[in-house]
């Protein structure tokens, strides 16, 4: 009989915010189709380290468990990725598993990412349309603006063009990728184009677009392909155009 | 520079492009003024004297050396520190062309602001900015200038080169993925030709190599 196949896996740990983090490693059961979500589960039904120590089930953060939620992202062999399309069997042993490092750790794999949501706020990257009374419908978008508008609004928030961003660190408050191709996204959307002007006031505030230095990990580590690189550059051009015209000319 | 009138600080946002802006003019611009002067050592010794000299006493000199020269020089380093400490490098963990180049880009900036600082020491205030081809080949005659010239030239063009394809991005020139391939196409094309540039003139006072020297010799 075919000796039965393991997966080993190495998972750094963390108790509490304020707690020091550890290593434990696990040796589980080899499953087809494996994924790094299934590995973490498979560890919850049995919280028995590789040295036969019992521990506590892993916390981890996940929701759709098909790369639209972008809740589970962490370090998967020292990549930021969703770990529900990291399969096991692509992946090197030991796999190595960290909680992102660019986000404060709830417990274990699992960060607080609301830091990104303030800075949707922040930034204005939203179509303000709550009032007193019904606005009426939206003008019409073009098929063409659509287009190009669709790419940008696949972002799920996930958190890893931050996390693989040279700029995004603790001596830097700049807000990464995923924010400024938001504000691309509303300056592009007709109604949304109506508070441009102020959405380009923020980003050229503090941890703005500026902060932004070119080195392009951004577009490399997003799971949804989305044209990152492309959109600070747009947000940019807008940003500088403003800057000078709108000192020049009111 | 509030555009409209809302509390939003953009003291950063106005230092970060006088940064980028002082990168290509005045001082890239300089640079190529620098290095085609100096391309009169591959011509001959008394050609370079001549131009030296033609430079060393226009009219306002000191001031415009302060407002075109040190100063932009001064704020372009001097802020580039602030930013290479800002900037936390990945490039181990993700090795990927532009992450290496958003790496080398810190480092030849700094390499080039300590050997610019020792290069204007040693060239314009030990010399009382009167500096000949013969002060040059002295330095050069010494392996360790000439090697610090080397490492100097070769950062030195990197970092403008490099940050020509910086600024067509950061200033959205260069927005879409095939404008920004193009305008990376330009800025090698810009390091590499300085680089060229730059050894060749070091490499032609060290060992006498004057390639262009023909046109100033008699008709046979």
């Amino acid at each position: 009989m075919a000796e039965k196949k393991t997966v080993l896996v190495r998972i750094k740990r963390q108790l509490a915010p304020d707690q020091k983090p550890y290593w434990e490693e696990f040796e589980l059961t080899w499953r087809p189709f494996m994924n790094v979500i299934i590995l973490l589960r498979d560890i919850a039904e049995r919280p028995v380290t590789r040295e036969g120590k019992v521990t506590t089930p892993v916390a981890f953060d996940a929701n759709c468990l098909e790369e639209v939620c972008g809740a589970c992202a962490m370090r998967i062999n020292g990549k930021a990725r969703q770990a529900c399309s990291a399969l096991v069997d692509q992946l090197e042993q030991p796999i190595r598993l960290e909680p992102l490092t660019k986000f404060p750790v709830v417990r274990d794999l699992f960060v607080d990412r609301s830091r990104m949501f303030e800075n949707l706020k922040r930034m204005k990257a939203w179509v303000p349309i709550d009032g007193t009374y019904h606005l009426g419908e939206g003008p019409r978008i073009a098929p063409e603006v659509q287009q190009r508008a669709y790419p940008l609004s696949r972002c799920i928030t996930c958190g890893n063009c931050l996390e693989v961003c040279p700029q995004v660190n603790e001596r830097s408050d700049f807000v990464g990728a995923a924010i400024i191709n938001q504000v691309r996204l509303f300056n592009l959307h007709p109604t949304g184009a109506m508070h441009k002007r102020e959405r380009l006031d923020a980003v050229m505030g503090p941890g703005g677009v500026h902060d932004c230095a070119n080195a392009q990990n951004c577009v490399k580590a997003c799971p949804k392909g989305i044209p990152l690189v492309e959109s600070i550059s747009e947000v940019n051009r807008d940003a500088i155009r403003q800057a000078i015209f709108g000192w020049l000319f009111g | 520079m509030t555009a409209s009138g809302t509390s939003t600080s953009h003291r950063e946002y106005f230092w970060r492009k006088l940064h980028s802006f002082t990168g290509i003019f005045p001082i890239g611009a300089f640079l190529a003024e620098h290095f085609w002067s100096n391309s009169y050592a591959l011509v001959s010794v008394e050609k370079y004297n001549e131009v030296s000299r033609g430079l060393q006493t226009i009219p306002w000199r000191v001031p415009l050396e302060a407002l075109l020269i040190w100063l932009p020089i001064l704020f372009h380093g001097g802020y580039g520190v602030y930013l290479w400490w800002k900037g936390k490098s990945n490039v181990l963990d993700y090795p990927w062309m532009a992450n290496w180049m958003y790496t080398l880009q810190r480092w030849t900036g700094l390499v080039a602001f300590v050997f610019i600082g020792w290069h204007v020491y040693t060239e314009r205030f030990l010399t009382q900015g009167k500096s000949t081809y013969a002060d040059v080949e002295r330095a050069l005659s010494d392996p360790l200038y000439f090697w610090l010239y080397i490492v100097g030239i070769v950062a030195t063009s990197f970092h403008l080169g490099n940050g020509i394809w910086n600024f067509l991005c950061k200033w959205g020139i260069a927005t879409s993925a095939r404008a920004q391939r193009g305008a990376a196409w330009f800025g090698a094309l810009v390091g590499v030709t300085f680089t060229a540039v730059g050894l060749a003139i070091v490499l032609g006072v060290r060992f006498d190599w004057k390639p262009f020297e023909f046109y100033t010799l008699p008709r046979q």
